[in-house]
C-alpha cells in the first residue's frame, strides 16, 4: 500500500488468521490502513468481517498473525488498553447511565479529569447535535438519537481508530441515508481512520475511500471504491457489488482484446480478460446502467431484440425490464425522465463491445 | 339474545370471583388467624375478640428467643450472601464461557434442590465432624444451608441473566474498562435486582431452616429449633407472637419494595433499551 508519507500505518494486520475449530473465519489477512482513510469491509454474513473487527478491537485473539496500531504491536494487548473506539449495530448504550454518562464513559475509564471531561462532552454533544438530551436515558431516545450517542461515545476520546460494526443496520432507510453522509463527514473532519463493517454495498460505496470485499475469511478484492465497482476482480465481486445482468455462455473466438460468446443462440462481443481460452465457459456481468434500451436496432455493439415488459420506477432512475424471445430478461437502468419507449413495445437491448466484465467459471 | 349472553357472562364473572376469593382464603386464612390470635387474651378460642399484647411481652422477656433470633439472622445473612456470590459466579461462568458440557454443569448446580434437607444436614454433620474434625457451629450451619441456597439462587439468577447482553461488557472493555471495573460499572448495576431476589430467597430458606441447621448446631438455638422444641409444652402464646412478627416483617419488606417501585425511586429489573 503506498501512502503519502512514511509514518507507520494507523492499523496494520499481518497475516492474521482466526480459526474456530475447523472453520477458518479469517484466513491470512494482510491490511494497512492510513490515517485519513475511510475503509469498509464489505461482505455477506458469515464472511468473517465481524470477526476481523473483533480481532482489531482485541475482543478476539487471532490464531496467527500480528495486529499493529500506529506501529505498536497490540496482538497480545487486552481491549481496554488499546484506546480504540467502537460503534455497535445494536448501539449497546449502558441502560442505567444517562446520555452524558454514556458519552464520557471512555474518558472516565482513561482517568481524564472532570474539567476536561466536561469540555469534551460539550464538544461531542455539539458535533453530533445531541443538545438537550444529556440527562435522558437510552430508552427515552429514538433509534437515530441512540446511534448518535453511540457515535459520540466512540469519538469522544479521539481514538487511534474507530471501528463501526453495521451501525446503520437497525435504522430506517431515510435515516440511514442521512447518517451515511454524516458519518463520512465526521471521518473527514476529525481525521480519524474509520473501519466500517457492512453487508450493504450502497453504504460501503457511499462512504468509503477504499473497500475490501470479503468472502470465506479472505479478501476477494481490495481497492478504491471506483475500482471495486467498475473493475471487479472476481465473479463474486461482480455479482455482489452493484446490480448486474449475468449471462453465462461458451467462449468461441478469442482475440487479443475481445472474445465472442454464444449465449442462448446470440453471438455477443465481449471484452477479453487474461486466462480465457476458446471453449471455456464464461460468466459475463454487465451493470444495469451500462445497458441501453432503444426502439430501433443500433448500428454497432451488441444487441438483443425483445419486448419491454415493465418499468420499475426508482425516482431519479428507472429499471427497464426487457423480455427476450426465449423468456429470459435483461434489465437496463436509465434516467426515469426520458422514457422513449412504452411498456409492451418491441425494443432492442444494446451495449458496447467493451462494456462489462467476463470471468471464467 | 344479547340479554341471555350478558346474563351468562355475569354469572361466569361471579363464579370466577368466588373462586378467586376461595383461593385467597386457602392461602392466607391460617396466617391471618395466627396474627389475630397473637393479639388475643385467649389464644385457644379467641372469640369474642378481646385484645392484649401479653403474648409479645412474654416473647421479649424470654432471652432464649432473642438468642435464637440472632442466630437465625446470622445464619440467614451468612448463607444468603454466600449463596448469592457462589450462584452469581456460577451463572456468569456458564453463560459467558459456552461449553459443550453446559447441560451437565447446569444440572450439577441445581442437583442439591433434589436432595432432602435431612440428608444435607446429616451428611454435612458427618463430613465436618468425622472427616475434617470440625465442631458444629454457626459457620458450619451457614455453609450447610448455602448448599441448598446456592442451588435456588443459581436458578433465580440464571432466569434473569439469560436475558443479559454480554456484548455490553465487550463495549465497556473496548472503551477502557478492565474486567473488574466493567463488572462494577456496567454488569452489576444492570443485574443487581436479580441478585437481590436470589439473596432474599436464600436468606429466607436458611432463616427458616430446621433440619440442616439442627444437625450442625446441636444445642445452639435458632428460631425454628426453639419453636419446634417448645411444642413439647403445647402451643404457647409467644409462638403466635413470633409467627405474627416474622410474617409482619416479610410483608413490610415487600410493601416497601412495592412502594419504591411504584414511586420510581428504585427500578427492579431492566430499563429496556
Amino acid at each position: 500500500m503506498t501512502k503519502a508519507d512514511d509514518r507507520p500505518a494507523s492499523l496494520s494486520l499481518q497475516s492474521v488468521s482466526k480459526h474456530f475449530g475447523p472453520v477458518k473465519a479469517v484466513d491470512g489477512i494482510d491490511l494497512d490502513i492510513g490515517q485519513d482513510e475511510f475503509f469498509s469491509l464489505l461482505g455477506p454474513s458469515g464472511s468473517g468481517k465481524t470477526t476481523m473487527l473483533r480481532i482489531i478491537a482485541g475482543l478476539e485473539r487471532p490464531t496467527a498473525g500480528r495486529v499493529l496500531v500506529r506501529g505498536q504491536d497490540v496482538t497480545a494487548m487486552p481491549p481496554y488498553k488499546r484506546r480504540i473506539g467502537m460503534v455497535f449495530q445494536n448501539f449497546l448504550l449502558f441502560p442505567h447511565k444517562t446520555v452524558a454518562e454514556n458519552i464520557v464513559f471512555p474518558l472516565r475509564m482513561q482517568n481524564v479529569g472532570r474539567a476536561e471531561r466536561g469540555e469534551r462532552l460539550v464538544w461531542a454533544m455539539k458535533l453530533l447535535r445531541l443538545d438537550g438530551l444529556a440527562e435522558r436515558y437510552p430508552n427515552e431516545l429514538s433509534g437515530g438519537q441512540q446511534q448518535r450517542v453511540s457515535l459520540a461515545r466512540g469519538l469522544i476520546s479521539r481514538p487511534a481508530l474507530l471501528l463501526l460494526d453495521e451501525p446503520l443496520a437497525n435504522l430506517d432507510r431515510e435515516l440511514r441515508a442521512e447518517m451515511e453522509v454524516e458519518i463520512r463527514r465526521y471521518q473527514k473532519e476529525l481525521n480519524i481512520p474509520f473501519v466500517y463493517v457492512t453487508h450493504n454495498q450502497e453504504e460501503a460505496l457511499t462512504m468509503s475511500d477504499r473497500i475490501a470485499v470479503m468472502r470465506n475469511g479472505v479478501f476477494e478484492q481490495i481497492g478504491p471504491r471506483n475500482d471495486v465497482y467498475r473493475k471487479p476482480a472476481t465473479a463474486f465481486v461482480a455479482a455482489f457489488v452493484g446490480q448486474s445482468n449475468q449471462l453465462t455462455g461458451r467462449a468461441e473466438m478469442v482475440g487479443p482484446d475481445s472474445l465472442t460468446m454464444t449465449w442462448r443462440g446470440h453471438r455477443l462481443h465481449l471484452p477479453h480478460p487474461d486466462g480465457i481460452a476458446a471453449g471455456d465457459e464464461v460468466r459475463f456481468f454487465i451493470k444495469y446502467e451500462d445497458v441501453e434500451v432503444t426502439p430501433e436496432r443500433p448500428a454497432q455493439g451488441n444487441h438483443l431484440g425483445g419486448r419491454l415488459r415493465d418499468i420499475i420506477f426508482k425516482g431519479q432512475t428507472a429499471n427497464y425490464i426487457v423480455s427476450l424471445a426465449d423468456g429470459s430478461e435483461i434489465i437496463a437502468s436509465a434516467s426515469s425522465r426520458d422514457q422513449k419507449v412504452a411498456i409492451g413495445a418491441a425494443v432492442s437491448v444494446t451495449w458496447p463491445a467493451t462494456a462489462g466484465m467476463c470471468f471464467k467459471s | 339474545m344479547t340479554s341471555v349472553g350478558d346474563r351468562a357472562e355475569s354469572w361466569r364473572r361471579l363464579a370466577m370471583s368466588v373462586l378467586l376469593c376461595l383461593l385467597y382464603v386457602f392461602l392466607y386464612a391460617p396466617i391471618l388467624f395466627v396474627i389475630y390470635a397473637s393479639f388475643s387474651e385467649d389464644i385457644v378460642w379467641p372469640f369474642p375478640p378481646s385484645f392484649t399484647t401479653d403474648a409479645y411481652a412474654e416473647l421479649f422477656d424470654n432471652s432464649l428467643y432473642s438468642d435464637a433470633l440472632n442466630n437465625s439472622l446470622i445464619i440467614g445473612l451468612g448463607s444468603g450472601v454466600l449463596s448469592t456470590l457462589l450462584a452469581t459466579a456460577g451463572v456468569i461462568g456458564v453463560l459467558r464461557f459456552p461449553s459443550r458440557r453446559r447441560a451437565l454443569i447446569l444440572i450439577t448446580f441445581l442437583a442439591p434442590l433434589f436432595v432432602a434437607e435431612l440428608l444435607i444436614g446429616i451428611s454435612s454433620l458427618a463430613f465436618n465432624a468425622r472427616l475434617l474434625g470440625l465442631p458444629g457451629n454457626l459457620f458450619s450451619a451457614i455453609a450447610a444451608n448455602a448448599v441448598e441456597g446456592t442451588a435456588f439462587a443459581f436458578l433465580i439468577v440464571l432466569a434473569q441473566l439469560v436475558r443479559y447482553d454480554w456484548q455490553m461488557d465487550d463495549a465497556a472493555m473496548v472503551f477502557g474498562a478492565s474486567p473488574a471495573r466493567c463488572f462494577w460499572e456496567v454488569t452489576l448495576p444492570t443485574i443487581w435486582p436479580s441478585l437481590f431476589g436470589a439473596f432474599l430467597i436464600s436468606f429466607i430458606l436458611a432463616f427458616n431452616n430446621l433440619e440442616i441447621s439442627f444437625y450442625n448446631l446441636g444445642a445452639i438455638p435458632t428460631l425454628p429449633s426453639v419453636a419446634w422444641g417448645s411444642l413439647r409444652f403445647g402451643l404457647g402464646p409467644e409462638l403466635f407472637a413470633l409467627a405474627a412478627l416474622t410474617n409482619g416483617l416479610v410483608f413490610a419488606v415487600f410493601a416497601l419494595m412495592y412502594v419504591l417501585m411504584r414511586t420510581g425511586i428504585v427500578k427492579f429489573g431492566y430499563r429496556g433499551v
